[in-house]
């Protein structure tokens, strides 16, 4: 039999699990109900802001700057993306945005990690060096406690930005109405650039969270990326609390299942969600 | 099938002739024939892309895990029950035909668009991945097995040629019988029907179109081709590993290939194939670092700019600047010839 405090451990594990898959899949989530634009790059940017920050601090760099140095690369990363091969893909429209999106996306993936194997080739992590924390009777380590505070602050902030500011409010207006929105003056265009940076950033926090618990390298992009996917699939892709949710279920879900099943059996039930989700409501995919 | 109805008989023969001449030339250099060999590989995979997306406008995006399937069918097949792989091949195929019949038959059914069909099937493929890792009693885990069917050694040494050369023809003749299949079914009812469909499904299914009927067809052919194409990428690796089938490997390929050789073309997979095939011996030559790196780029560049094909926007091109004469379709002669050096 498990202890209670053994399974209330693996329940912070799996939180903390499932904070780094909210970010992504509201990273994924931000984008598509904006632009219809699937980012499959979206892993990439984890993966750059953890090593980029991982590098900065085995440098001698502090954590908090190495972290923030992470976030701004990707960041301006984001930034140029958007400009230049965003920019084609919005030039066209309806089903063939998306199918161009997907590519582009997928292409820009595929390069990354074929341009970032050449110079960082190993595997990196962010260790935080905090002492297990004593909830009662339960000790869980400090970082899962930390990653899921961090994941929260971050997802509230990005909430009331969306909520009770002019530029998240017209934010959500394109989300709802786009020619609405251009009526009383906004321009999506800019939105779209603001957004696509701000779901880099969230996307390279998650990056972070992760590179805090275990080893990340380049080859962990790809897979970042699909659980991206399936955060959204099963959340909604044009939902971002349905993000939130779908990534703190399917995060307790996959550690619960690979402590007591295995993890491969744990994977296979990430992507089985998915696909049950796309076959049973396939209309959170549509546009 | 009597081939003699089928249009661009002579231009098919002309392209096998090709192929069968090509490895003469460097048949000392196990190298050149296994370029050419991947040539014809990812020319099927992309000829069954060509099938279910190009004309069906479902984008399977698990051709790496259902050439999987395929191959590990058709070893275990063989071990189990005993028989020869050509036996277990078969059935192999069977099984991919009705994973991409059901992917087909419930995507139609439940009108599923071709975002929905490409997000759908890269799921699959990666649940397969895991699968090819995880079942380690069948597959052997990532360490794989040894993959030698076909008794192609036997052959080989009884003809005095090498292995590689025989699996090469071997390969070429289920090329050339999926191209007779393909032109055949392109230019019949199917083709037609395929055609109405893409162009506007409503109206198609207006005028008494079968459209989950033909979706699943297209699904089930896609299907059979991609199992025999992935056992035989397994063959020609001699060895199975589920690396051989990531999405990476097998489905960034094959899409590189049907849209350099352009979607919907009837050569367009061969000349794709030859294309990306030459660009991915080039680079593995002499900038096998940056291989990944420059195909993500490729793979950007050919959708922003050249989803019509890399040849037909070259030939409208030097069209354009009367360079050459207007008329005739790309053919596979050229390009294979000079991918033979």
């Amino acid at each position: 039999m498990v202890s209670v405090s053994t399974l209330a451990a693996i329940t912070i594990d799996g939180l903390a699990f499932g904070a780094s898959l909210a970010l992504l899949g509201v990273g994924i989530t931000l984008v598509y109900g904006l632009g219809e634009v699937l980012n499959l790059a979206i892993g990439a940017f984890a993966v750059i802001a953890a090593i980029t920050a991982s590098l900065l601090t085995s440098g001698g760099v502090p954590l908090p700057v190495a972290a923030l140095a992470g976030l701004g690369v990707v960041g301006v990363l984001g930034l140029v993306i958007d400009r230049t091969l965003l920019s084609l893909v919005y030039r066209s429209d309806g089903e063939e945005r998306i199918l161009l999106g997907i590519f582009t996306t997928l292409g820009l993936a595929v390069m990354l990690e074929g341009i970032m194997v050449n110079f960082v080739s190993s595997r990196y992590s962010l260790p935080l060096d905090l002492a297990p924390v004593d909830i009662g009777t339960t000790v869980v380590t400090g970082t899962s406690v930390v990653s899921i505070a961090v994941a929260a602050v971050v997802l509230a902030v990005l909430f009331t930005f969306l909520n009770r500011t002019f530029l998240g409010k017209a934010t959500r207006t394109i989300f709802q109405d786009e020619r609405g929105a251009q009526l009383v003056g906004i321009d999506p265009r800019k939105i779209r650039t603001l957004v696509f940076v701000l779901s880099a950033v969230v996307a390279g926090l998650a990056g972070l969270v992760v590179a805090a618990r275990s080893n990340i390298g380049v080859g962990n992009a790809f897979q970042f990326t699909t659980f991206a996917l399936i955060v959204s699939i099963v959340g909604g892709v044009r939902s971002l609390v349905g993000a939130v949710v779908a990534g703190a279920v399917l995060g307790l879900v996959n550690t619960l299942a690979n402590f007591f099943i295995g993890s491969y059996v744990a994977t296979v039930i990430l992507f089985g969600a998915a696909i049950v989700f796309l076959l049973f409501r396939p209309e959170v995919m549509s546009s | 099938m009597n081939t003699d109805t089928l249009p661009g008989t002579r231009k098919l023969a002309l392209v096998a002739a090709v192929f069968v001449l090509a490895p003469i030339p460097i048949a000392g250099s196990g190298y050149g024939v296994g370029v050419l060999t991947r040539v014809l590989l990812f020319a099927l995979f992309a000829l069954a892309l060509n099938i279910v997306f190009g004309h069906n406008d479902q984008l399977f995006l698990f051709m790496g895990g259902l050439g999987g399937i395929g191959a590990y069918t058709t070893a275990l097949v063989a071990d189990t029950v005993g028989v020869t792989a050509w036996l277990a091949l078969p059935v192999a195929a069977l099984v991919c035909g009705i994973i991409g019949l059901s992917v087909s038959w419930i995507s139609a059914r439940r009108r599923f668009t071709v975002i929905l069909i490409s997000i759908l099937t890269l799921n699959l493929q990666l649940v397969f991945a895991e699968a090819f890792i995880g079942a380690r009693d069948l597959t052997g885990g990532s360490t794989g097995f040894p993959y030698e069917l076909f008794s192609i050694s036997g052959i080989a040494g009884a003809v005095g040629i090498p292995t590689k050369v025989v699996l090469y023809y071997v390969i070429l003749a289920f090329l050339m019988a999926a191209m007779v299949l393909y032109i055949w079914l392109i230019n019949s009812k199917y083709g037609m029907a395929f055609e109405a469909i893409r162009e506007d499904e409503a109206a198609a299914e207006s005028i008494g179109i079968d459209v989950v009927r033909y979706k699943t067809i297209a699904g089930f052919v896609a299907g059979v081709i991609i199992g025999i194409a992935g056992t035989l990428l397994a063959r020609e690796a001699t060895y199975i590993t589920p690396s051989i089938f990531t999405f990476l490997a097998v489905d960034v390929i094959a899409l590189v290939v049907l849209i350099v050789g352009g979607i919907r073309r009837t050569y367009g997979p061969i000349v794709g194939a030859v294309v990306v095939e030459a660009i991915e011996a080039f680079l593995s030559n002499y900038a096998a670092d940056w291989r990944a790196a420059i195909f993500g780029a490729l793979l950007i560049v050919l959708f922003l700019y050249f989803r019509s094909g890399v040849i037909v926007t070259i030939r409208d091109l030097l069209e354009a600047y009367d360079l050459v004469s207007s008329g005739g379709s790309g053919g596979g002669g050229t390009p294979a010839e000079t991918e033979a050096e």
